[in-house]
Formats: structure tokens, C-alpha cells, sequence
């Protein structure tokens, strides 16, 4: 008997008779324990054994007419055959359905070749996730253990069978992945050591995935290139070091119907790699890295760029010089890219010259030819593996999940359109994105049920979950609380009443868009919403009291000394009534002084200006009037003002209050030399009051003056009313109304 | 995917990258002068963000190239998303109100 020590052992010169006159028991044992403990475990040199492997194919045939039951062997190719086929047609099945979201066309570079589909496996298939479960229901238990691919592709039957066909690919899978005279170990459907599954597997299917080492011939095309050969022994694959890729075998597990791969081939060298629990060569990685952006419509498919494949092998080589994903991008983005490109190509042809570019290149090419590595998979392959990467990142809500890139891109572009409309630039193409969106499925969850028991497991999962621990809330007393607490806990009030606000804010914000979305039957319930939320939102700024007056300012100057607190009343301020808004601007310019001091650090009052300013220009003569007195803490009566006026010292020595006082003055004065004649009250008013503004414009020393953010031009006229010139001079040159003295 | 997102928008700028394990690349461009005493970080241009955050840099420059001479050669690099620890952003790429927003409409979904 042949007792073969090793691999290298295995004499390979040996003629066809002595070679089928290997024991078969003993020399698989011997084999199966060197491979497994012994030195045929260790892979010095796959290259080696790579080499004889080829060499052996030519003698399988022969010895798998040997070694093999005949009705075994039957079967075996039958469900060869049948693998093949059904592996067409569901690579048929996923390409074409994916055809219906052209996003994850765009990440790969194959095309398709349409065919009609076979007419139960069609996109019906996809619609459920009940129906994939029934091609792979194993592959889509939740519980799936992150080890070899092989492990789920034995099927965990479920008590019904599914059709024969999926049936049959699902048993072919593993066909390939044994060697046997190589010396692989068996192939075993479960890894050494998993506690024994409760399904009955049919002893039909053991007897295939745990087969003898009956090594049929890998039905690998020979379209891979030389250098690659068969390179996917086994032994080869012991050695490949585990990369830290993220395709690992469970993420498979969890895409449906890919296992069933598109491509016979590539399974099979998939399946090489997954009975050793490896990842895949990190060149997938990275083309399926490339084309990482989400789905997004591009122009037509037919305009995406040729070969992200030889652009991974560009990897080492400088930047390449477009990019395979660009079509993903919003189209601002691609614009931008591209002119960022173009600079650092003229920076870099600058700077080497084009001669030396041109070797560079070269040179590369050379060694891309040379390396040994190179076109491990096929393009169809990288597709595929992009696909399931592009697959993940549909989302069932576009708007939501992208939001910020979407809004972004969409600023952009309102900026540069607005730009544009300024300047007579050339009109460029206002694209907008589109992604598209995957339908939102509800799963019921259906708990764990053996069949003949009564009842239901109570099991928790991720889908079930189930309550663990009894927590009870216990809330503070009052008592306990210092004053310190007090303070901090009603900063903390004010926050989370911010944030509420914020989201209603948000909301608010977003009924266009839900507007245009929806039907003309939920239009006016839409608005009623919004209408809704808007008064709940002011209703939180000023403190809820619904029924009462609103004495005090507390709760919204509390607010108010918030950062955040300030830009959300800037972005409400829009939404509101011009009565609720000239209540919120009156409140500030009541406590302005204090709102200055707290934002002293943070300087955002002036987010504010811009709205209040489109508020003043709406407010009538009354409201800006008193707007004035407040601002100005102006004497209510005309007796002997207060010697000093801190409050407009204040005002006026912040930016942000300097501003809106000239803001409300140049409204005062457009008031006024709009209709000088009527509504004499007001105007006599308006008149008191600004005297007396004057006069106390006059009198603050010229201390420290902010610079205001914009100086209204109508004021100089203002003033000319009621001052005489050598005040009005005085007048100009305290608040640099003069352009020229700046 | 907040910050999936967030990261796609910034794709093509120059970022640095600062990873866990004290490894860091710059981009080639600008030597960024840092206090290099265990601080490393990668600058690079932004080429590609996936949905775990892993970030491929395209003609990227290490901080210390005295310190890591195997870097010298490396013009585009993969870092996995699990081992970065800063990435620095220009700061007038980024809209921090519409990050904001978004970040308040990620909690409201999944409060939902």
C-alpha cells in the first residue's frame, strides 16, 4: 500500500495503473490526517502543489471512474448539470432585475445580455422577503454564524420542500469544493465542533456536501489567463492572509439569492474561499469600494465611463483620471471634481513634464502585465460583488437617509444660481438628483415554531425583543435639589424645549416638499398641520399659556441666551404671523441690553438681523414706533430724561443692535415720506419720538460705536428733519452715516 | 447613514486623516506642521467613503515620513473605517446647521 507522507511525497510520475491502484480507504485516511495534522497541513508551497494539481487534472477523469459509485456519480452530474443551468438562470434573474434600478447598473461594467425570463422565477422572486426565504431560507436565518460560505449553503430544510430546481442548485453548490487526491480535508458541511442541527438534513444531501474526495472537474472556463490557472486550490487559499475586508461570508448570507451565483464560475472559487472562512482578495474590496456612493440616476447607463477593472490595478499609479463612480454624484459634485481634476492635472503636468508621465505610465503597464496576481476575478465577478455592495445601500427613504448630501449639493447650486443671476454668466444645467428608492416592506414577525408542540417559544431577538430587566424610574424630589440643580435643571428645560421646538421647526420646514408629494384630498390636512405646528411652536417660545396673557419675557429671553436657541427663533421668525413675529421682535428689543451681554460670547445675535429687518419692512407705523421707544428706552413722558441711558449705550455698542436701530429708523422714515398726509397721530407720534431719539443720539458720548452690519441710506434725510444742521453734522459724524468719513 | 452621508459630500477635498493605532498619512500637497511626537496622521484627498466609513486616500503624505519610511512610496491607501480616530474636514466644506438638521432628523426616525 502507498503511504504518502506528504504532498510532496506524491509521486506524480507514476503511471495511470499505479496511480489507480491507490487503496482507496487507507490512502484517503492517510491523506485526510496529513492534511489535517500532519505536514500536508502546512502549505509551504502552493505553487508547487498548484503545479501537480494541473498535472493530476488530465488523470481525474480516470480516477473518478474509479473511485466513484456509479450511482453516485450519476447523480453528481446530473446535479452538475443542473447547477450550471440553474446557475444561468438566476444569474439571468439578478441581472435583469437589477436592471430596474439603474443605480446598481451603474456600479458594474457588464452589460447584460437581456433574455426572456423563465416565467415563475421572475422579479416576483424579489418582492418579498418570505419568497427569498423560500430560495434561501437557511441563508436568511437570523442567526447566522459569520464561518464558511459552505455552512449555509447546506440547506436547513425547511419541512416544505421548495422547488426542485432551487433545490438542486442549492445541493450542487459545493460540488467543486473538494479535492481529493490534493489531500483537501473533506469538505464538511458544518465546521468541526457546531452542536448538531435540529433539521433533518436528508441524508441525500450529506452524502453530497460531505462527498467523498471524489474530485470531479471544476467546470472553470478557460477564458482565466495563464498565469492564473486554477491558482484557487485550496492549500492556496490556507495561505491567504486574512485581509481586513468587509465582504465577510455572513454579508453574503444576508443577500438574497446571490449565493445562487450569477456565475458559475465565479461560485465556485467563491466557495474555495468560503470553506476556509477567508475573505476575498482584496481587489473586490476595492472595486466594489469604488463604487461605494449610492444609487443615484445618472445620465444614461450608457455613458458610464469604461473600466473601474483596470483602474484597480492603477491602485499604485498616480490619480486616475476619472472616476468610475463619478456618475453617483449629484452632478454639482461631478463639476466640481472634475475642475479639481483638471487643476491638479495641470499642476502635475507642470510640475513632471510629459515625457516623464508617459514612461511612468509605461513602465506600469509593464508590470501590470507581469503580475501574477492580476485578473484574479473576472469583471463579471467584481460586479458582482459591487452589485451586492450597491444592493446594501438602497434605502426605502432616499430624502431621509441622504439628507445631507442631497441638501447640500442643492445649496450649492441655489448659491451658484444665484450668482449667476447677478453676474451674466453662462446658464449652466440646474440638475437635480434623483435617487431611487427601494418600496418599504413591513415584515410580521412570526415567532419560532416547532412543529407538533403546542405553543409558541418565547425566544428574544433583534425582531422580538423582550424585556430583561425590570427598570423602574424614580424621579427626584423636590427637596433634594440645591439651587445649583435648580439653575441647571431649568437650563436643561429650556433645551429640550429648544430641540422639541427644533423638530417642529424641521417639519415645518418640510411640508413643501411633503405639499408637492401628496394628493389634492390630504392637501388641506396638510396645512392644517402645519398650521398646527406653528402655533405650537410659538406657543414654546413664549412660554405655554394659553389662555393668559403673556406677562413675562422670561421663559423666551431664557431661550434666547441660548446659541442654538437664537439661529431657531432666525429660522422660525419666517413661519410666524406678523403679529406673533412683532411680539418675539418687541420682547428682544425689551431685553436687548441682557440678551447682548449673555451673547457676548457667542456673537450670534446677528443671524437675527436679517429676518427682523424683513419683518420691519412689513410693520406698520404704530409697532415701529413703539419698536423705537423700546429699543431706545426711551422716557415714556417728555420730563427731564435720566442723565445716563445705559440700555441704548448698550444698544448701540453692539453690532447687532446698532443695526436694527437704524434698520427700524429707515422704516420710520419710509413711512414717513411715503404718506406724509395721513394718519396724523401716528405721524405726530412718530414725531415726539424721534426727537426725543435725537436728543438722546446727541447726548451718549461717542464711546466705542459698533459698526453696524448695514447702514440704511435714507437716514441722513431722516434726521434733517428734526435737527438743525450743525446737530445733523454732529448726528453724522457720532454714527458715520456719511459714506465718506468710513 | 448620517455620516455616510456627510462623508460623500466631502469626497475630493483634502482631509486628515488621524487613525487609532497613532498611524498618520498627510496628503502630499501641504506638509501640514504638526507636533509629530506620537501624533500620526494621514492627509489625503477624499476619494471614496463607504456606508462603514472606511475612507480611500488618493496621493496621500504621512506626517513623518523619517518615522514611517514604508509610507514613502504609498500614493492612494484604504483605511477601515474601525480604526480611524479623527478626520480632519476643511472647515468651509461643511454646513454645520444642515448638519445639524440632519442629525435631528436621524434621531427623530429612529425614535419613531
Amino acid at each position: 500500500m502507498f503511504r504518502y507522507e506528504s504532498l510532496e511525497d506524491c509521486p506524480l510520475d507514476e503511471d495511470e495503473d499505479a496511480f489507480q491502484g491507490l487503496g482507496e480507504e487507507d490512502e484517503e485516511i492517510d491523506q485526510f490526517n496529513d492534511d489535517t495534522f500532519g505536514s500536508g497541513a502546512v502549505d509551504d508551497d502552493w505553487q508547487e502543489a498548484h503545479e501537480r494539481l494541473a498535472e493530476l487534472e488530465e488523470k481525474l477523469p480516470a480516477a473518478v471512474n474509479e473511485q466513484t459509485g456509479n450511482g453516485e456519480r450519476d447523480e453528481m452530474d446530473l446535479l452538475g448539470d443542473h447547477e450550471e443551468n440553474l446557475a444561468e438562470r438566476l444569474s439571468k434573474m439578478v441581472i435583469e432585475n437589477e436592471l430596474e434600478d439603474p443605480a446598481i447598473m451603474t456600479a458594474v461594467q457588464t452589460r447584460p445580455v437581456l433574455q426572456p425570463q423563465p416565467g415563475s422565477l421572475n422579479s416576483s422572486i424579489w418582492d418579498g422577503s418570505e419568497v427569498l426565504r423560500r430560495i434561501r431560507g437557511p441563508l436568511l436565518a437570523q442567526e447566522m454564524p459569520a464561518v464558511s460560505v459552505l455552512e449555509y449553503a447546506l440547506p436547513q430544510r425547511t419541512p416544505q420542500a421548495p422547488e426542485d430546481d432551487r433545490d438542486l442548485s442549492e445541493r450542487a453548490l459545493p460540488r467543486r469544493s473538494t479535492s481529493p487526491v490534493i489531500g483537501s480535508p473533506p469538505v464538511r458541511a458544518v465546521p468541526i465542533g457546531t452542536p448538531p442541527k435540529q433539521m433533518a438534513v436528508p441524508s441525500f444531501n450529506q452524502q453530497i456536501l460531505c462527498p467523498k474526495p471524489v474530485h470531479v472537474r471544476p467546470p472553470m472556463p478557460p477564458r482565466y489567463p495563464a498565469p492564473y490557472g486554477e491558482r484557487m486550490s485550496p492549500n492556496q487559499l490556507c495561505s491567504v492572509p486574512l485581509q481586513p475586508g468587509r465582504m465577510s461570508p455572513s454579508q453574503f448570507a444576508r443577500v438574497p439569492g446571490f449565493v445562487g451565483s450569477p456565475l458559475a464560475a465565479a461560485m465556485n472559487p467563491k466557495l474555495l474561499q468560503g470553506r476556509v472562512g477567508q475573505m476575498l482578495p482584496p481587489a473586490p474590496g476595492f472595486r466594489a469600494f469604488f463604487s461605494a456612493p449610492p444609487p443615484a440616476t445618472p445620465p444614461p447607463p450608457q455613458q458610464h465611463p469604461p473600466g473601474p477593472g483596470p483602474h484597480l490595478q492603477n491602485l499604485r499609479s498616480q490619480a486616475p483620471m476619472f472616476r468610475p463612480d463619478t456618475t453617483h454624484l449629484h452632478p454639482q459634485h461631478r463639476r466640481l471634481l472634475h475642475q479639481r481634476q483638471q487643476q491638479n492635472r495641470n499642476q502635475h503636468r507642470n510640475l513632471n513634464g510629459a515625457g516623464d508621465r508617459g514612461s511612468h505610465r509605461s513602465s506600469h503597464h509593464d508590470h501590470l502585465r507581469k503580475d501574477p496576481y492580476a485578473n484574479l476575478m473576472l469583471q463579471r465577478e467584481k460586479d458582482w460583488v459591487s452589485k451586492i455592495q450597491m444592493m446594501q445601500l438602497q434605502s426605502t427613504d432616499p430624502y431621509l437617509d441622504d439628507f445631507y448630501y442631497q441638501n447640500y449639493f442643492e445649496k450649492l447650486e441655489k448659491l451658484s444660481a444665484a450668482e449667476e443671476v447677478q453676474g451674466d454668466g453662462p446658464k449652466k444645467e440646474r440638475t437635480k438628483l434623483i435617487t431611487p428608492q427601494v418600496a418599504k416592506l413591513e415584515h410580521t414577525y412570526k415567532p419560532v415554531q416547532f412543529e407538533g408542540s403546542l405553543g409558541k417559544l418565547t425566544v428574544s431577538s433583534v425582531n422580538n425583543p423582550r424585556k430583561m430587566i425590570d427598570a423602574v424610574v424614580t424621579s427626584r424630589s423636590e427637596d433634594d435639589e440645591t439651587k445649583e440643580k435648580q439653575v441647571r435643571d431649568k437650563r436643561r428645560k429650556t433645551l429640550v424645549i429648544i430641540e422639541k421646538t427644533y423638530s417642529l421647526l424641521l417639519d415645518v420646514e418640510d411640508y413643501e416638499r411633503r405639499y408637492l408629494l401628496s394628493l389634492e384630498e390630504e392637501r388641506p390636512a396638510l396645512m392644517e398641520e402645519r398650521k398646527h405646528k406653528i402655533c405650537s411652536m410659538y406657543d414654546n417660545l413664549r412660554g405655554k399659556l394659553p389662555g393668559q396673557e403673556r406677562p413675562s419675557d422670561d421663559h423666551f429671553v431664557q431661550i434666547m441666551c441660548i446659541r442654538k436657541g437664537k439661529r431657531m427663533v432666525a429660522r422660525i421668525l419666517p413661519f410666524l404671523s406678523t403679529e406673533q413675529a412683532a411680539d418675539i421682535l418687541m420682547t428682544t428689543a425689551r431685553s436687548l441690553p441682557f440678551l447682548i451681554k449673555k451673547d457676548a460670547q457667542d456673537e450670534v445675535l446677528p443671524c437675527l438681523l436679517s429676518p427682523f429687518s424683513l419683518l420691519v419692512y412689513h410693520l406698520p407705523s404704530v409697532t415701529v414706533t413703539s419698536l423705537l421707544q423700546q429699543l431706545m428706552n426711551l422716557p415714556q413722558s417728555a420730563a427731564a430724561p435720566a442723565p445716563s441711558n445705559p440700555h441704548l449705550t448698550a444698544v448701540l455698542q453692539n453690532k447687532f443692535g446698532l443695526s436694527l436701530l437704524l434698520v427700524v429708523l429707515s422704516r420710520g422714515e419710509d413711512l414717513q415720506s411715503s404718506d406724509p398726509a395721513a394718519e396724523s397721530t401716528q405721524n405726530n407720534q412718530w414725531t415726539e419720538v424721534m426727537f426725543t431719539a435725537t436728543q438722546e443720539l446727541l447726548r451718549i458720548p461717542q464711546a466705542a460705536l459698533a459698526k453696524p452690519l448695514s447702514i440704511p441710506t435714507n437716514l441722513v434725510s431722516l434726521f434733517s428733519r428734526y435737527v438743525d444742521r450743525q446737530k445733523l453734522n454732529l448726528l453724522e459724524t457720532k454714527l458715520q452715516l456719511v459714506q465718506g468719513i468710513r | 447613514m448620517l455620516f455616510y452621508s456627510f462623508f460623500k459630500s466631502l469626497v475630493g477635498k483634502d482631509v486628515v486623516v488621524e487613525l487609532k493605532n497613532d498611524l498618520s498619512c498627510h496628503t502630499g500637497k501641504r506638509r501640514v506642521d504638526m507636533d509629530s511626537c506620537c501624533r500620526i496622521a494621514i492627509c489625503g484627498t477624499l476619494h471614496s467613503v463607504d456606508q462603514y466609513l472606511n475612507i480611500k486616500l488618493t496621493d496621500i503624505s504621512v506626517t513623518d515620513p523619517e518615522k514611517y519610511p514604508h509610507m514613502l512610496s504609498v500614493k492612494n491607501c484604504f483605511i477601515r473605517g474601525s480604526v480611524v480616530r479623527y478626520v480632519q474636514l476643511p472647515a468651509d466644506e461643511v454646513d454645520t446647521q444642515l448638519l445639524q438638521d440632519a442629525a435631528r432628523k436621524e434621531a427623530l426616525q429612529q425614535k419613531q
